[in-house]
């Protein structure tokens, strides 16, 4: 009675029919591996039985019986809503534009949702309350009923859909971006597919978006190891795709804080050791150096300086206002450190001792950070960083973590890296080299000068006293 | 005089000899001296090659850092190699300070007229070079201030950049990295002059080599 009452709970609570209710409990009490899901997986095992599980249960006949005649229900019902549904039909949206109202039935009964009733994510579409000309709903335009239907999924796939609130993809779209992909954008609205079968030739679905950034990872050590199907280093462990690095629902912006070089030294474990064989202070070089500054032979670089938080160690999180200010400092063209003009102009308004710049060697773009090389060609010349001239060429940004992680940074006028005023703000970045400080270079040339000098001066001296005195002899 | 006979002119001779000559620089000082000169002028020059890669070209930047990196270990080696001599050995009261503020200038000054002046005049020297008190009031308090206080901050704040991380509290204490390599950079400047005044200097002895000789032989033989 327990198990009945709590059963009936949840099937109340999550609004499970009957049928789908009695293949639940048939699946529990034959399988032990259901009993160990969480709920939600557990309700999902339940909406989406699978066509297999007829014959993968044991001595399960009633349990077959009753799959079977689920699936002939679904199917049932389905094609009632396809009846229409398979004809070219289109609703006007407010915005003035169609929306395609099609569903090719055979690609839908093929998808991975092929057993699913269409009114399980068309709630609002049930038998007794279709649309009518009478009952009509208003659709603004397909980006909104595709968001509208976006929550739908959440109900069986709850894991996945936490992990994707937690993404960059979600946070964008709550910032109120119209491209940043929701489900169906990834899996399709009604031929769903899982992407467990990633495409490494075509980088779908990721590249439908990134396509610059797909073309530089399909060229990259990585991306070309992918296609030809070799495994990295004679191991099991195959060269990765987008969403080894990027994950595949939590979708994450490397570009923050450490995540990047966590995420190489996941597979490329002995990495510290490796870099501290031969490179002078390795460890401090990882964790301020983007990998691919140095795997990306070709990317172009640049000093990342970002405002950092001391009082909670923290990037600082900035918003839009943060980023006007300090792109007004970049167009009028202020020479100097921009924390220094920053904090004259009342930008900062908590004590100035608690924000200081912090940097990073970066590349330039998301593009180049994908285009790793070989490691025969990784760079191992330091003069491509500590040599001054070579700096030249590269770029100086001032940046800002935004509420969704993601980096925004400025362009910043490269001489706030060898003036003496930064020293307290940048007091924590250096490269030997890259940004000597002139005041220091003029002290030197007075040394040589003063260590040359001093002796041609003491030597004339005494050569001119010794003739004086021989004169005075004579 | 014409009545001395030819041993008694020789043992004079001899005898004179042995007066000129004291035995000044025992040999670790001297091993200490020239293992410190050679370290000095590499860690001078990769200094400036680590300093200035656009500028010179005498090896790449990464043999530069690697090869201060270890001789200046072994400058640091010698340090300690040095001071353990001293402290164990009588001749530390060479590097007794002149407590006597009015004595120390007053014999200073008496030096400075001498380098100024004096020396090229062929007068006495105004400090007697002796086995336990080698050094003029000059030399005694520039010695002391370049190794009991240059050389143990070049020595901390080199190691200090040689890992970063590992003495990122010390660096942080000291307010940043770029604190601690000014202060790397502002005593580099300064043993620049420093080496390069110390090598005239040497070369005026009452010939040009003798000072040079004395730190092989271990002998002053004015």
């Amino acid at each position: 009675m327990m198990v009945g009452s709590l059963v009936g709970s949840l099937a109340e609570g999550f609004k499970i029919k009957l049928p789908v209710l009695m293949v639940f409990i048939g699946c529990m009490v034959l399988s032990n591996e259901l009993l160990s899901q969480d709920t939600a997986d557990v309700e999902a095992s339940a909406a989406q039985v699978p066509v297999s599980a007829t014959g993968s249960q044991p001595g399960g006949e009633q349990t077959s019986v009753d799959v079977t005649s689920r699936h002939e229900e679904v199917l049932k019902s389905n094609n009632k809503c396809l009846r229409c549904h398979k004809r070219e039909k289109t609703k006007l949206m407010e915005n003035g534009e169609e929306m395609s109202l099609q569903v090719h039935g055979e690609s839908y009964i093929n998808s991975a949702h092929g057993q699913i009733l269409c009114t399980s994510c068309h709630e609002s579409i049930g038998n007794r309350k279709h649309p009518s000309s009478s009952t009509n709903i208003t659709v603004n335009n397909q980006r909104d009923y595709s968001l509208e239907l976006n929550e739908s999924c959440r109900q069986c796939h709850r894991t996945k859909y936490t992990e994707y609130k937690g993404s960059i993809h979600a946070a964008l779209i709550a910032q109120g971006n119209t491209k940043a992909p929701l489900c169906s954008d990834c899996h399709n609205a009604h031929a769903v597919e899982s992407m467990a079968d990633y495409q490494a030739e075509t980088g779908q679905p990721c590249s439908r978006c990134h396509v610059n950034i797909f073309n530089a990872y399909a060229s990259s050590v990585h991306g070309q190891a992918r296609m030809n199907g070799n495994t990295i280093r004679d191991s099991h462990i195959q060269s990765p795709i987008c969403s080894d690095c990027h994950k595949s629902h939590q979708v994450t912006a490397l570009a923050i804080g450490d995540v990047l070089r966590t995420t190489c030294i996941n597979c490329h474990e002995n990495v510290t050791l490796l870099h501290s064989q031969w490179l002078p202070n390795s460890g401090t070089h990882l964790d301020i150096v983007s990998c691919a500054v140095c795997h990306a032979p070709f990317a172009k670089r640049r000093y990342d300086l970002h405002l950092f938080d001391n009082q909670t160690q923290e990037p600082v999180e900035g918003n839009e206002l943060l980023q006007e200010q300090l792109q007004a400092i970049v167009d009028e063209g202020v020479p100097g450190d921009p924390m220094e003009i920053w904090k004259s102009r009342g930008g900062i308004e908590r004590e100035v001792t608690d924000i200081s710049l912090r940097s990073r060697m970066e590349v330039m773009s998301g593009i180049a950070a994908h285009q790793i090389a070989n490691k025969s060609f990784a760079v191992r010349t330091c003069d491509s960083c500590h040599e001054p001239n070579s700096r030249q060429s590269q770029n100086v940004t001032v940046s800002f973590t935004q509420a969704d992680g993601r980096r925004q940074s400025v362009e910043a006028d490269r001489e706030i890296l060898s003036t003496i005023m930064p020293v307290n703000s940048i007091s924590d970045f250096y490269a030997l080299g890259g940004n000597p400080n002139k005041f220091l270079d003029y002290l030197l040339l007075l040394a040589l000068f003063a260590g040359v000098a001093i002796p041609i001066a003491h030597f004339s001296m005494g050569r001119f006293i010794r003739e004086k005195k021989a004169k005075g002899e004579e | 005089m014409s009545t001395l006979t030819e041993a008694q002119k020789q043992s004079s001779a001899m005898s004179n000899v042995q007066e000129k000559k004291l035995y000044i620089n025992p040999l670790p000082v001297r091993v200490w001296h020239w293992i410190n000169a050679l370290g000095f002028v590499i860690l001078i020059l990769t200094g400036v090659q680590i300093r200035y890669p656009g500028l010179f070209n005498i090896m790449t930047f990464e043999t530069a850092v690697k090869t201060h990196n270890w001789v200046a270990f072994t400058v640091i080696g010698n340090y300690f190699f040095y001071l353990a001599f001293y402290l164990f050995s009588d001749k530390i009261t060479v590097y007794q300070p002149e407590l006597n503020v009015k004595k120390f200038f007053d014999k200073a000054f008496r030096q400075i007229l001498y380098y100024s002046y004096g020396i090229f005049r062929g007068e006495e020297k105004p400090h007697k070079v002796l086995p336990h008190d080698k050094f003029n009031p000059l030399q005694s308090i520039t010695y002391q201030i370049v190794i009991l206080l240059l050389m143990p901050i070049q020595m901390a704040t080199g190691i200090m950049m040689w890992d970063v991380k590992r003495f990122a509290v010390p660096i942080e204490m000291l307010g940043g990295i770029r604190n601690v390599d000014t202060v790397h950079v502002l005593i580099f400047i300064f043993f620049v002059s420093f080496t390069m005044v110390h090598a005239y200097m040497g070369a005026l002895g009452h010939t040009p080599s003798a000072h040079f000789k004395e730190m092989f032989t271990g002998y002053e033989e004015d």
